[in-house]
């Protein structure tokens, strides 16, 4: 029966090859499509509880007065504080853009024990005043080794003669949740304050404070106090747990859920519709074949298992393909997507979502022309001239 | 082998009720080569399907090989058919994507026969036609007469006691015509098998034993043929 089945696939070899090869791109883009969405709700997944994010209730964009720190600091269950400034600078051109942060180096490692350093050492970071931090897949894509001195072009927080900011690559970072990428440079808070304070700029701002609450300690009274602290300014926050944070980077870049859902519904749609069309072709063209092995002795209930069988064989054969390539082609997709999907990579559930829908294709495609296969009548089938 | 009383049998054509079969009764014996002869219209191939189960009748009784078909359908029916019936057709009707080999075995998938079996009941049944050396060829790459001794073999190959043949040197030259008679003769002659074949053509159904006239829908006579009675059959 099998032998069959792929026999009658591959009498109108185009028409399975173009069958096969939309269900490839379809189950390739479906799973690449949900991973942007599992990949940014990754984020949100690995916040951890005890962590919450002070940002100006403005925007994010707005920064906050350094002083806040020591306030915070005393807010009942606040255990640490860490300042966050975003550095936007640039290394050798334009084009080298990365993600860049100063931080205070010693609490940002207490605080995020997801980022382990693998080469270089914490010491070797904390002892030096230029030393910096960089992801994994950075320092790779750059060739960077422990030692090498890094010069960045601020666009943002100039010095005063224009003059590069140097920095030496003290420890090289991998991240076992998704709360960074691997692709981030961070560096000395007192570096930067210190740099800045000698330019005409002056100290600077904080962008966002990470702030790590006590055990135990319920993050809804200590976010509502550190608000209510700075409720008069002169700048006023929002206090956000990490998950809610991470949630925003993703409302900002627009409902993708909603979008990659209704593109990828609409392109399986048509793909199922393509191969509700092919096996109905199919069926009409076996129509003497399925007369004459009903004539034979075989059963409408084989005829049906027959139809559907080709067409599970046909869906099966393409999605598989097609889910194979996107688990192939997601390093590459990965590394060329970058910072702004960290950690991109096709979950089992989205594999077995795949797999389930390729099954589902499969099945309900082969349905009707089986049903019809199953249904004619010997006789009738005989005369047929397909 | 073959007992009908009564049989009826009518189609609807655009909106009008055509009656083909009206009160047949016939009896066959086993083991015997009939030809199924009338006009066209005369009910020859409504007899020979509702025969080989492809088709049930309106009313009357049928049995073949022992079985009212009046009264089975469906699994039952198709199995009885596998069991008891080899069809060879006018347009030969081999499946075209697969081998003749495998257009033999076909009907042995049905059987509990392994496939190394089923494989050696079918080169057997090639060998019986002459076609062993045709095994692997597709139908289209056989000529007509070729393709029609394989779906000899298909018929013969799950040893069924009725062989029902329409027309089975019609799409066919003289010379291949001649060859498949020929093979019908020897199979039923070594096979022991009963065949009912149904043709036009006089000089075919000669090489019957007995001929089977039919004329709307109901029976003429049944005249044994030169070929029988010299033989004494």
């Amino acid at each position: 029966m099998l032998r069959l089945v792929v026999r009658n696939l591959t009498k109108h070899k185009l028409r399975s090859l173009l069958t096969v090869g939309s269900l490839v791109v379809a189950l390739f883009l479906l799973c690449i499509l949900r991973t942007l969405v599992t990949t940014l709700e990754a984020g949100t997944q690995a916040a951890k509880s005890n962590r919450l994010w002070v940002q100006s209730a403005v925007s994010l964009f707005v920064d906050l007065p350094l002083a806040y720190e020591a306030k915070i600091d005393a807010v009942e269950g606040v255990e640490k504080t860490c300042k966050v400034q975003w550095f936007g600078a640039y290394y050798q051109n334009e084009d080298s853009f990365f993600g860049q942060f100063a931080v205070d180096g010693d609490t940002f490692l207490d605080i995020y024990p997801e980022v382990v350093i693998v080469a270089g050492s914490r010491a070797g970071f904390l002892a030096n005043r230029i030393g910096c931090l960089v992801g994994k897949a950075l320092a790779k894509k750059y060739k960077w080794e422990i030692g090498d001195r890094i010069p960045l072009i601020a666009a943002l927080f100039q010095k005063d003669d224009g003059s590069a900011w140097d920095f030496e690559l003290e420890g090289i970072y991998e991240v076992t949740e998704p709360v960074w990428d691997d692709r981030t440079f961070f560096f000395h808070w007192d570096y930067f304050e210190k740099t800045m304070e000698a330019t005409t700029t002056g100290q600077p701002d904080v962008g966002t404070f990470v702030v790590q609450t006590r055990q135990g300690a319920d993050q809804v009274p200590v976010m509502a106090a550190i608000d209510q602290l700075f409720e008069h300014g002169p700048q006023r926050v929002q206090s956000t747990t990490e998950a809610d944070f991470q949630a925003q980077f993703v409302s900002m870049m627009g409902n993708i859920p909603f979008f990659v859902a209704a593109i990828g519904g609409g392109v399986l749609l048509a793909i199922f519709l393509a191969c509700v069309n092919t096996m109905i072709m199919a069926a009409r063209e076996q129509t003497r074949d399925i007369g004459i092995m009903k004539a034979l002795g075989f059963t409408d209930r084989s005829m049906f298992r027959l139809l559907t069988l080709q067409s599970m064989t046909l869906c099966v054969t393409g999605g598989l393909l097609g889910i194979g390539l996107a688990l192939l082609a997601e390093p590459w997709i990965a590394h060329g997507m970058g910072s702004f999907f960290p950690g991109f990579a096709i979950t089992a559930g989205t594999r077995d979502l795949g797999i389930a829908l390729t099954l589902g294709i499969g099945v309900l495609a082969g349905i009707v022309p089986a049903w019809q296969a199953s249904r004619l009548r010997c006789v009738e089938a005989l005369r047929s001239m397909e | 082998m073959i007992r009908v009383r009564g049989l009826s049998k009518s189609y609807q054509r655009g909106g009008e009720t055509l009656t083909v079969l009206d009160g047949l009764n016939l009896e066959m014996e086993a083991g015997r080569f009939y030809a199924l002869m009338g006009p066209s219209g005369s009910g020859k191939t409504t007899l020979l399907n509702l025969v080989g189960g492809l088709d049930r009748p309106d009313a009357g009784e049928l049995f073949v090989a022992g079985e009212d078909l009046g009264k089975i359908s469906g699994a039952i029916l198709a199995q009885w058919r596998a069991d008891n019936v080899g069809f060879v057709f006018q347009g030969f009707n081999l499946i075209p994507v697969l081998t003749a080999l495998e257009n033999v075995a076909l009907p042995l998938t049905l059987t509990p026969l392994s496939r190394s079996e089923r494989r050696a009941h079918a080169l057997h049944a090639l060998e019986l036609v002459g076609m062993q050396d045709r095994a692997h060829h597709r139908p289209k790459q056989l000529s007509g007469g070729q393709e029609q001794r394989v779906a000899i073999a298909r018929a013969v190959v799950t040893d069924p006691q009725i062989i029902l043949a329409d027309e089975p040197t019609g799409d066919l030259d003289r010379d291949s015509a001649g060859q498949v008679l020929d093979l019908l003769v020897q199979l039923h002659r070594d096979l022991d098998k009963t065949i009912l074949m149904v043709t036009h053509d006089p000089h075919a159904a000669e090489r019957a034993q007995s001929i089977v006239h039919l004329d709307k829908g109901q029976l003429g006579r049944i005249e044994d043929t030169p070929r029988a009675l010299a033989a004494g059959d």
